[in-house]
């Protein structure tokens, strides 16, 4: 949760976020190339899931685990959401909650970091 | 319905998803503190159960966009304004009284002052795709 592939995550979403931001500026509607992009975060975000829940039973690390999982599949359910509310977006709107999206996902990683580290952490 | 006069267009798409993701927080928050820590702070996460549905409300007020519920995303946002100012106030002022944080605890700190300016924005964008001449 706290490895290497933790930090790819963050960099993912942060990337896509300036990605979109770049877009946003040119005045950009969403493109096939930056949907791509969210699809690949997502894909990041399953591994990151598997990989979490496997951690979290193989450890007897104390922390708490419904609100670990919950912030996994909300991860996971929010760019899936974003892609749906913006499937017929012809606007920059849809670039721009691309934008939010990628943030919101490198914030995330590091609030499942957090409860990751429990109480005493 | 004027298209170019709805919520849930143009930036009131990106407003929808802000909303939502403050539903989705405050809703996971307050059901964990409510479920588990109920007696600890019942006041703080009561207020943070009426905070998710309020935010929950203006998320789908304002996506569904039509007159109806543009009122109750009015009614709705004016709530959380003034839900937040006086809870925030309240939680800087007497802060032994807020021993446990809600979404709305000293003005949204929490959350980068975001549930601060959320409603602010959404009543300037409902004033602004608010049709000019709707008949009652």
């Amino acid at each position: 949760m706290t490895g290497a592939f933790a930090d790819l995550l963050i960099t993912a979403g942060v990337l896509v976020g300036l990605w979109s931001l770049v877009q946003l500026v040119v005045n950009r509607p969403l493109g096939r190339a930056l949907r791509l992009g969210v699809w690949c975060l997502e894909a990041l975000i399953a591994v990151f899931l598997i990989g979490g829940i496997v951690q979290m039973m193989t450890t007897d690390h104390d922390f708490a685990k419904l609100e670990f999982v919950g912030y996994l599949l909300g991860m996971l359910a929010i760019p899936l959401a974003a892609l749906w509310w913006t499937r017929t977006d012809a606007t920059r709107a849809g670039t721009a909650i691309i934008m939010v999206i990628g943030l919101v996902t490198s914030i995330l990683v590091l609030r499942v970091q957090h409860v990751w580290a429990g109480p005493h952490g | 319905m004027d298209e170019t006069r709805a919520t849930n267009r143009g930036f009131g798409r990106v407003l929808v998803v802000i909303y939502a993701l403050f539903a989705i927080a405050a809703t996971a928050r307050s059901v964990v503190q409510l479920s588990t820590k109920f007696s600890e702070a019942p006041v703080a996460y009561l207020l943070s159960a009426l905070a998710a549905t309020i935010y929950i409300v203006a998320t789908v007020a304002l996506a569904r966009g039509n007159r109806s519920s543009r009122r109750v995303a009015l009614a709705a946002i004016s709530i959380e304004l003034a839900g937040v100012l006086i809870v925030g106030t309240l939680s800087l002022a007497f802060p032994t009284n807020f021993p446990h944080a809600s979404v709305w605890s000293s003005f949204g700190s929490g959350y980068g002052y975001i549930p601060l300016v959320l409603p602010v924005v959404g009543l300037w964008w409902l004033r602004r795709t608010w049709p000019q001449n709707t008949p009652e």
